[in-house]
């Protein structure tokens, strides 16, 4: 046992590189900002010897300018608010759609064959076709926006759920009927807890989608959110209102995605990341 | 950390409420669902009433912020909130759900929408003249003809500007496919031209203005100069609020005709007044505004049946427009005032435009 | 023991399969079988691979239902598995506490838990998952599991054939000691002779496809068994001489 077990330890510290801690930490954060650096300067050169006209490019000044504009107007935060809040409601509803019928259609292959075509057929729809008929079902407002997110991300969803259901070790459902487990507790104890890591990739990856339409969304049928300030900017002839738009949806769009990442460092999903 | 499936749920339900809140912000909702539409909130204690209207930041529209402006600092029985919008289909959109049931929008968009059984009319206009043909600055265009077999771009089938653009070509002899028409965005124009992409565009201001400001393109006609007193955007008003609530559409067509009246004589301060309201760089609107009193006007804006029995005609001989709709119909000049006076605006209390704008 | 205290019907649990054959479409598996496990018995099963071991496991276990003949079962049956038969999403003590979901009582859970942890001397690793463990720990963490609260009858299929081979031999010994401290009936499916010789009391040779039982080999001497005991030589050589490996 002594020899194993010595092992066994060493092998269940977390597989950190053997580097010094400092270095690891330039590496992960130094070199990203350089990289940042470099673009920004870049830019700046770029606008400063006018290499393209002032009206096709604006420069980092006066984006700079207009972010402390649009803050200080508070039109910004009111947009941020009323992006994610269609993106967190289109995204609960078809997560909480999606992922249930995705548990049952990989568990009944009938309904796999009947309805998977029709899934696949809107899968490939850009969510961008459903604009006109968003705006007529759901007039202008969050309605329409909120719509497009959930025909954006519930049918990746359904079909990331149903796949990683029907590839589910079968093992796992037979020592699950070794010790008793029905219905509705095989159901969240046992199948749900093993498409769990490949339903957060999918949620993730779905996120990215909504991310992306939901500024295309806003872009008509709105008033207000930050696809409609950029719109907003680009009707009002100001570039540099709306590169302080996309830098913003950038920013956004990472940070909550870093935070859909801290979703698989939970301990019971984190087996589905190591394999 | 354990993720439990309660916890999670919590935490979903947390943000979601958090979310909500700071969105509808619950704490100071004082009875109106657009007041956070409103730029200027100014004291109006007499108003009794209230009214959204649509209008895009265009300066066709430009009557429109300024009558929210002087409804809220002057004393006016109807408090007035501008809605922005960004494009026309969504205006429609909004008006068919009767989310706004006044809004500015183009003539012969109105007309069709009549025209599909929308009960619409056109009780004012929004302006006069205010638009353009805009050529390349260094080209050799100096008239229509020399566009044959080019490019030009307008805002919409559904303008004025393509039916004018048309007349125009007929005057001039021309056969309609001799011009290519593409439809863009008018906030593209301008780089499409210096792009070289189109050969010349016709659209309402402020996007010719943009064009000769950034050094890219001149003016070829101004729309008065083929189309006396051209028009192409109105004020439409939903026959529902005309039947229900003639109080306020009357206030709202004097309201335009005064912001009007005094927009033609107060310019530099009607394009100081509108910049926050249309977000855009008030040098822009200074520029349509001052630099040539040719390029629009405010005045003069009862519809008459000959201005818009022309823009059908045209609209029905292109194809566009299919049905004959009587102008008693599609007009209603019940509301617009015997006389009109200059809106009392006090150009002190418009705000000071912030600085730092573009180069 | 707690768990021989708070249950002790083994002799209750019973395990026969009378005339039974299975077939796969128009393949024939199994031919006429007949088998008694008796209560408390260590019963290994050894063919030539793809004989149809695990077709008979999964008879034993009721996964499936035979052709024809007929499968009695008495008493609670769970199975270890070659490998991945834990659940991945819960820890060591997770994966030990579903073996005592009947348990209702959560400071005897509790104890029990602890009891089982220690009987596979992997304390420290309560929190640790399976993923995070070798193979070793993960096939004693399955024992644990199949032994915790009432379970009457082990099927093992193949247990330790994943692990290196000093690995399998340790577990063997681990298998004898924790079935001193909690007795069991036992169906072992091996390939492996010499695990066969060391743990059964009775081994059963099956032939090849359709496999019916063609030796069964007693082994009277006492638990645990080193590899080179004489009893253990010659049960070996008796296997190899059935299975045609050796003349």
């Amino acid at each position: 046992m002594g020899p194993e077990t010595n092992k066994r330890q060493g092998m269940s510290m977390p597989a950190g590189p053997t580097a010094k801690p400092g270095k690891v930490r330039i590496r992960r954060f130094g070199l990203p900002v350089m990289v940042l650096l470099c673009v920004l300067l870049t830019w700046w050169l770029v606008s400063f010897f006018h290499l393209f006209p002032a009206y096709a490019m604006p420069s980092p000044g006066a984006v700079l300018n207009s972010f402390k504009e649009e803050i200080s107007a508070g039109r910004l935060v009111n947009d941020i608010i009323a992006s994610l809040w269609r993106v967190a409601i289109g995204f609960v509803v078809s997560a909480c759609l999606g992922i249930p019928l995705g548990l049952w259609l990989g568990q009944h292959a009938a309904g796999r064959q009947a309805f998977v075509p029709m899934l696949n057929f809107f899968r490939f729809l850009s969510p961008l076709a459903w604009i006109p008929f968003a705006i007529l079902w759901f007039h202008i407002g969050d309605k329409p926006a909120i719509f497009l997110i959930f025909m954006a991300t519930f049918f990746p969803l359904v079909l990331a759920t149903m796949s990683a259901v029907a590839t589910i070790p079968k093992i796992y459902f037979r020592v699950a009927r070794d010790y008793n487990y029905k219905g509705i507790e095989l159901l969240t104890k046992v199948t749900f807890p093993a498409v769990l890591p490949q339903v957060i990739t999918a949620l993730r990856v779905s996120y990215g989608i909504a991310w992306v339409v939901i500024v295309a969304a806003e872009m008509v049928g709105c008033q207000d959110g930050l696809g409609y300030g950029i719109w907003e900017a680009r009707n009002g002839l100001r570039l540099d209102s709306a590169v302080c738009y996309m830098i913003t949806i950038g920013v956004l769009g990472m940070g909550i995605d870093r935070l859909l990442a801290q979703l698989t460092k939970l301990p019971d999903v984190r087996w589905g990341y190591e394999r | 950390m354990k993720l439990s499936i309660t916890g999670f749920i919590t935490g979903i339900v947390l943000i979601i409420v958090m979310l909500g809140l700071l969105r509808y912000r619950p704490w100071n909702h004082n009875g109106s669902v657009n007041i956070k539409d409103v730029v200027h909130d100014g004291p109006n204690n007499k108003a009794k009433r209230q009214l959204t209207v649509g209008y895009l930041p265009v300066t066709c529209h430009l009557t429109c912020p300024v009558t929210d402006f002087a409804s809220k600092t002057t004393h006016a029985n109807t408090n007035f909130n501008s809605q922005v919008f960004s494009d026309f289909p969504t205006v429609v959109s909004a008006l068919q759900a009767k989310q706004i049931q006044a809004t500015f929008m183009i003539v012969p968009l109105a007309m069709k929408l009549r025209e599909q059984g929308v009960p619409v009319r056109i009780c004012y206009l929004g302006h006069r003249d205010g638009s353009e043909i805009v050529v390349a600055k260094n080209g050799k265009v100096r008239s229509l003809r020399d566009l044959k077999g080019k490019k030009v771009a307008i805002p919409s089938p559904y303008s004025n500007q393509n039916f004018v653009m048309h007349k125009l070509m007929e005057d001039y002899g021309m056969k309609p496919d001799d011009i290519t028409f593409v439809v863009l965005p008018p906030p593209d124009m301008p780089t499409s031209l210096a792009s070289g992409a189109i050969d010349g565009y016709f659209v309402g201001e402020p996007f010719c203005a943009k064009a000769e400001l950034d050094g890219i393109g001149r003016v070829l006609y101004y729309a008065r100069d083929i189309w006396p007193n051209f028009i192409s955007c109105a004020l439409v008003v939903h026959e529902d609020l005309i039947r229900d609530n003639r109080e306020v559409v009357e206030d709202l067509v004097r309201g335009i005709a005064q912001s009007g009246a005094w927009a033609e004589t107060h310019r530099a301060e009607a394009a100081r007044l509108a910049a926050p309201y249309y977000r855009q760089d008030q040098k822009v609107l200074d520029y349509v505004l001052l630099s040539d009193p040719r390029r629009v006007s405010y005045v003069q804006l009862t519809p008459t049946d000959e201005d818009l029995q022309q823009i059908q005609d045209m609209g029905i001989k292109m194809g566009l427009l299919t049905k004959h709709i009587p102008m008693r119909e599609l007009i209603d000049r019940d509301f617009v005032p015997q006389t009109i006076t200059p809106a009392l605006i006090d150009a002190a209390k418009i705000p000071d435009p912030q600085a730092g704008k573009i180069h | 023991m707690s768990a021989g205290v708070m249950k002790d019907n083994r002799s209750a649990s019973r395990l026969v399969l009378e005339n039974v054959s299975h077939r796969y479409g128009e393949l024939p598996v199994l031919h006429n079988l007949n088998l008694v496990v008796n209560p408390g018995e260590l019963v290994v099963l050894v063919g030539p691979s793809g004989c149809g071991k695990t077709t008979l496991l999964n008879l034993l276990s009721g996964h499936i239902q035979p052709a024809s003949g007929t499968v009695h079962r008495e008493g609670i049956i769970r199975t270890v598995y070659q490998h991945d038969g834990l659940f991945p999403w819960l820890s060591v003590l997770e994966n030990i506490s579903m073996g005592l979901r009947s348990v209702t009582r959560k400071t005897q859970r509790q104890q029990e838990m602890h009891e089982l942890i220690e009987l596979i001397h992997l304390e420290g690793f309560e929190h640790h998952y399976p993923h995070e463990l070798s193979g070793g720990m993960r096939q004693r963490v399955e024992l644990a599991r199949v032994l915790a609260g009432d379970s009457d009858i082990l099927l093992m299929d193949e247990p330790f054939s994943a692990l290196d081979y000093q690995t399998r031999l340790r577990m063997r010994h681990e298998l004898n000691r924790l079935l001193v401290k909690r007795p069991r009936t036992v169906v072992f499916v091996t390939h492996d002779i010499e695990e066969a010789a060391q743990l059964a009391d009775r081994v059963l040779v099956l032939s090849n496809r359709p496999a019916t039982i063609c030796r069964e080999l007693r082994i009277h001497a006492p638990r645990p068994r080193d590899l080179t005991d004489q009893a253990v030589i010659e049960a070996m050589k008796a296997i190899l001489i059935e299975l045609g490996l050796q003349t």
